[in-house]
């Protein structure tokens, strides 16, 4: 109760500034306008794409692609709350009441956990009437999709969190940032299939972070739960752990 | 009881010494001016004595709780306004009164009632919904000061607080610093530039340079010990070239023409040296349009303090 009581009210802070009608609304409008327009426009030049042993039309498969899209997204709040807390003086201001680092960077995990699983659940909720008629959710499936929606909200979480330590300019902040997540989001199956992609691309696309998530959440949608996802889950706990233990390094050696 | 106390507290940045050696001794129930120039390492003892920093060497005990081994117990019980706006940009200023409290585990009924009383007393009713990245850098510094009174505490940091108020503000929050203390027995650690506001508010004040503490105690005492040299200025009608040779054997003594012909004493015999200067005026016909005997202030004695250590 010691540590999770200041946590919890640290937590309740960071929803408070972080989540306005502006986010909701952009959280919501955004994934809306890619899968009910681009799913649609797209399925003349993709009729359906396979996964594992599924043929999804194409607007499932982007439906689905965009949960995990729309998590790595909304984990970019844990990068914009250290930023401005640094740039606005909160971190020293918080660090000089009763909190530690600990609580502090727990406290941003909590918050990248909660915003990624609402993502997560809002995008399953918009994005349900095209993916309905190939979901095969199950005892398995379900906690499957709440791990991946977790551990891809900490990966993207600790990145954002890294970038916002090193960077003080805001130009610096926003232009790293948008670069690093628009590769992510292009260069993963987030949007498109892999088969059929230059082999160098496909390369790339397994090498993204964001594949991962995303190939786990579709497996949890649609059942199919392979081998692949299992190596998958593990890469992706593996690199979460990795960028997780880098960020709160870092902030553990903020300086005043 | 002692709130705060230190021992050959020192702080070292690379090559750079920032606090040099400092011995504290501060009693409850008082507020303690902290004074010294730019980069003298005021807000660097505000650091290590708010545990945000620990120290090169020397030990530090606030609250009677040792900093080196329990750091978070010391944060529970103190308040601190740093030197630089800190602010929720999103939030209101009396949403940023209300989540504060909240941080600080302050019950819900009680948030709002002294979030009310918070709002009134400094002043902030008519900016209550206004979002902090909107107001004025004194509105901001005013709910920044507000804002730590939303918690209980038993000692409070203020570095530099009135940067930015206007004059009526500054002297509101002075008369609020002033009651906390005499009602709630809060100790305040006040560090300001504006040396009319020590004098005003201090019981106690210390003046820090080159991070090595060069004098401390009470705004009259520190008066008696530096303030012997007094001034005194003499506004005349007219300089003659007899009265400049006359007065040019008084070493205390020298003549200003702009932007009137003034002649000014500075000297620790001051009424000695004042009577020879009238027996002068007098022999050289010089008549006198007006006399006047400059105070000693804080701001003299701050100068002096400084000036010598340097």
């Amino acid at each position: 109760m010691i540590l999770i009581n200041p946590i919890i009210r640290l937590v309740n802070r960071n929803l408070t500034i972080s989540i306005n009608p502006g986010f909701i609304i952009w959280q919501i409008l955004f994934p809306l306008i890619y899968i009910f327009v681009a799913g649609f426009a797209y399925t003349a030049l993709i009729d359906s794409v396979p996964f594992g042993g599924k043929n999804l039309d194409y607007p499932a498969f982007l439906a689905s692609g965009m949960i995990g899209f729309n998590i790595m997204n909304s984990t970019l709040i844990s990068g914009i709350i250290i930023w401005n807390d640094r740039r606005h003086g909160m971190f020293e201001q918080i660090m000089s009441g009763p909190f530690t680092r600990t609580h502090y960077i727990l406290s941003n995990i909590v918050t990248i956990g909660i915003i990624g699983l609402f993502s997560a659940a809002l995008i399953t909720a918009v994005g349900y009437p095209v993916f309905f008629d190939s979901v095969e959710f199950n005892i398995v499936t379900i906690p499957l999709i709440i791990f991946g929606s977790v551990v891809g909200a900490i990966l993207f979480g600790s990145i954002a969190s890294i970038i916002s330590v090193k960077l003080r300019s805001s130009e610096g902040f926003n232009v790293i940032i948008n670069t690093v997540f628009l590769f992510c989001a292009f260069a993963s199956t987030a949007f498109y299939p892999v088969q059929g992609a230059p082999q160098p691309l496909a390369t790339i696309f397994y090498l993204n972070p964001l594949s991962y998530l995303v190939d786990i959440i579709r497996a949890g949608i649609f059942g199919q739960v392979t081998d692949f996802v299992i190596i998958e889950m593990l890469l992706l706990v593996a690199l979460a752990s990795i960028l997780f233990v880098i960020a709160t390094k870092l902030l553990t050696k903020l300086d005043f | 009881m002692l709130c705060i106390e230190t021992k050959d507290l020192r702080k070292k940045y690379a090559s750079t010494v920032a606090v040099d050696g400092v011995d504290l001794q501060i009693e409850s129930g008082q507020v303690f001016g902290f004074l010294g120039p730019n980069g003298a390492g005021k807000s660097t003892v505000i650091k290590l004595l708010t545990t945000l920093i620990s120290p090169s060497n020397g030990k530090i005990s606030v609250l009677g709780i040792d900093s080196s081994k329990h750091p978070l117990e010391i944060r529970k019980k103190i308040g601190v306004v740093l030197q630089q706006p800190s602010y929720e940009p999103t939030l209101s200023a009396e949403k940023s009164l209300e989540k504060y409290g909240m941080m600080w585990n302050i019950d819900k009924k009680i948030r709002k009632k002294r979030t009310e009383e918070l709002l009134s007393a400094f002043g902030l009713e008519e900016i209550r919904k206004k979002k902090m990245d909107d107001l004025s850098i004194g509105q901001r510094r005013r709910v920044q000061v507000a804002r730590e009174f939303m918690h209980d505490m038993e000692l409070l940091f203020l570095d530099e607080p009135t940067v930015g108020l206007d004059p009526a503000a500054r002297r509101k929050l002075l008369d609020f610093l002033r009651e906390q203390v005499k009602n709630s027995g809060l100790t305040i650690f006040y560090t300001t530039h504006v040396l009319s506001e020590a004098e005003y508010l201090c019981d106690n004040i210390a003046i820090i340079n080159n991070g090595k503490i060069m004098a401390v105690d009470s705004p009259s005492e520190l008066k008696n010990r530096f303030g012997h040299e007094k001034t005194i200025k003499i506004h005349i009608s007219k300089v003659s070239e007899e009265l400049k040779s006359k007065l040019s054997i008084i070493p205390e003594c020298q003549i200003k023409l702009e932007p009137e012909p003034t002649v000014i004493i500075n000297s620790t015999k001051s009424e000695i040296v004042l009577m020879n200067i009238l027996k002068i005026l007098n022999d050289t016909n010089t008549k006198i349009n007006d006399l006047s005997a400059i105070p000693t202030n804080l701001e003299e004695i701050f100068l002096k303090v400084v000036g010598d250590s340097n």
